[in-house]
């Protein structure tokens, strides 16, 4: 009887309208293609553009794959989205031996001391790269191309069919994206053992569902209040003191009501609910506003 | 926050009804809308909202973003709920044990009104409960995925009218769901959009001080759905406005007035290239859709200036 082979079990963090979803289910195509098992899965909550999202892949060379539930303790990880290891435990569960793909401007011996663990971390620019190829900075065909040069867990070149497919006369940006990236992404082994993460990540009060009340009753008004949605935002707004006549029209069209007045009467967005849309950026008469790329 | 004395905010409320902390895509419309709305409303009222973005994005359970008595229902039911929360309101004010006027306020989107709550809001209406419809129109079902509901545009393109080598969309025109409430000869019918804030409040304030049904109807711009960047929802919403797509106007009785009018039309092509679900639209279908909408608001314009030569 043949032996059995590995389950190979692969985590995405990114973010809604990022792509993750995309670049998974390609992934699991390929790999179809090449004759083995795969899947390919998301998880998310009610949130939307912006809110960050899991998906999941199994790939398996001869068994075919059974389980249909999340992946808890992945091979490996890939992050769209570097504001991501700041907000959520990304190395959670991850195998030792594992392997971390990045996307990050930072070069290979900045980010490394933002895990600790004996894996395998591979890094590449890859909105950079999305941005000179595809003309967007959506990064999920980019990744592909890191994660396939990090783990050979496909060949480069199975990608290419369900690209076309998917994409179609967009196709060839995205393909090529995908190599450049093959060539630039930098590959590291991180020593040392797994510690306990020393980080401790925010999180809210709310009740469990076994505190609620009957009826789904939530006597609280507005508890949303701590629920931060700021950690959405790629681009924050800045204030120019020198243009800001305080008419206050930011505030008026700030769809999360997060723009107040500080004491001088100059108004500034509470970066703890700003999405970073861009509105009052838009809007402001005086163009005093300006949005500013976060890191 | 004391020094809140200029400009913008010395014209609304500081108040807040609708909290941060919601879920909404980023530059969503429809969530301005509805924080505009809550600020003209104030304190004193109760809300019934039919399932779709709003409710879902607000209320996860166990948070919620509503900071004033608020009630989930089906997309189906919200104005038979609002009418049913209206009568218990009468019935205990006549026994004596309430005293508050009370404003109900039913909301709900293009789906929750167009489609699937369409009877429920009819019969609330002509039995003549005294609440305000709030319809949020955003164009589609954006919540589940951006299918097409009867509120859509001719030639959007959404994922169940999806725009290809043959079809152009969208290929039935926008309901028009004002005229159908003005057919149902409530006193107060209007039309608005957020990206007039302090023309959408003054409508909502009038509705509060009306004597029975209300209508209002918001046009939400939707940065995923209509595919734009999140950055031009205001201006996505004051072009529809300004090209005559989405007229601002209110019906009070049988009392047209046009509450903004322009000595001459926009071309629709400035709202459609700003919009990916327009893109695929070719020359002639534009010029289709121009001679409609010029149609539909020179009627319109001429129901206005009925009225005012009879005052």
């Amino acid at each position: 009887m043949e032996k059995r082979d590995k389950i190979i079990e692969i985590r995405w963090h990114g973010r809604g309208g990022q792509g993750a979803v995309t670049s998974a289910e390609l992934l699991a195509l390929a790999a179809i293609e090449e004759g083995k098992f795969a899947q390919a899965f998301p998880s998310f909550g009610p949130e939307r553009r912006g809110a960050p999202v899991l998906v999941f892949n199994r790939v398996s060379d001869k068994t075919p794959i059974r389980a249909r539930v999340s992946v808890i303790n992945p091979d490996i990880v890939v992050i769209l989205d570097p504001g991501l290891i700041y907000i959520t435990d990304v190395t959670a569960g991850l195998k030792e031996g594992g392997v971390i793909v990045i996307n990050t401007t930072k070069a290979v011996v900045d980010i490394k001391s933002e895990f600790n663990g004996s894996w395998k971390l591979a890094v590449v620019n890859a909105t950079s790269i999305a941005r000179d190829t595809i003309g967007v900075p959506i990064v999920n065909t980019t990744m592909l191309g890191a994660l396939v040069k990090a783990t050979d867990i496909i060949e480069l070149e199975s990608l290419a069919e369900p690209l076309k497919e998917r994409f179609g006369a967009r196709a060839k940006g995205n393909s090529d994206a995908c190599h450049r990236a093959y060539k630039e992404t930098e590959i590291a082994e991180l020593s040392g053992v797994v510690k306990k993460p020393t980080k401790t990540f925010e999180t809210e009060t709310f009740p469990s569902w076994q505190e609620l009340l009957p009826g789904s009753v939530i006597p609280e008004a507005g508890n949303a209040k701590q629920y931060r949605t700021g950690d959405w935002k790629s681009e924050s707004p800045i204030w120019d003191h020198q243009k800001c006549i305080k008419c206050g029209i930011c505030y008026l069209f700030c769809p999360e009501g997060c723009i107040g007045q500080n004491k001088d009467g100059y108004f500034e967005a509470n970066p703890y609910y700003c999405k970073g849309c861009g509105i009052c950026a838009r809007e402001c008469w005086t163009e005093a506003i300006k949005m500013v790329e976060e890191e | 926050m004391e020094s809140l004395a200029i400009y913008v905010p010395r014209l609304v409320t500081i108040k807040e009804y609708f909290a941060p902390g919601h879920r909404a895509c980023m530059g969503c419309g429809e969530a301005l809308a509805v924080r505009l709305v809550c600020k003209a409303l104030g304190r004193n009222i109760i809300i019934a909202n039919a399932t779709g973005c709003m409710e879902i994005v607000s209320s996860p359970l166990p948070s919620t973003s509503w900071e004033v008595p608020w009630i989930h229902t089906l997309f189906e039911n919200t104005a038979a709920v609002a009418s049913g929360i209206e009568a218990g309101i009468k019935i205990l004010t006549r026994k004596g044990k309430y005293n508050n006027k009370t404003k109900v306020v039913a909301m709900a989107g293009d789906g929750g009104t167009a489609d699937i709550g369409f009877q429920a809001l009819s019969g609330a209406l002509e039995r003549g409960h005294d609440f305000i419809y709030i319809c949020f129109d955003n164009e589609a079902y954006m919540n589940t995925g951006i299918q097409r509901s009867s509120s859509t545009p001719f030639g959007a393109s959404t994922t169940t009218s999806p725009a290809g080598k043959v079809s152009i969309g969208q290929t039935t025109w926008k309901k028009d769901l004002p005229a159908i409430a003005v057919a149902h000869g409530i006193p107060y019918v209007a039309t608005a959009c957020h990206s007039y804030p302090f023309d959408l409040m003054n409508k909502i304030n009038k509705a509060v001080e009306v004597n029975g049904p209300s209508y209002i109807h918001i046009l939400s711009v939707c940065p995923t759905g209509w595919r734009l960047a999140s950055d031009l929802t205001i201006r996505a919403g004051r072009l529809a406005v300004e090209t005559g797509i989405f007229p601002i106007y209110e019906v009070e009785g049988d009392r047209y007035t046009l509450n903004l009018d322009f000595p001459k039309l926009r071309p629709i092509e400035d709202y459609f290239k700003l919009q990916g679900r327009f893109r695929h639209l070719s020359k002639e279908t534009i010029s289709q859709i121009q001679e409609r909408v010029a149609a539909k608001y020179s009627k319109l314009k001429e129901r206005a200036a009925r009225n005012n030569y009879q005052q």
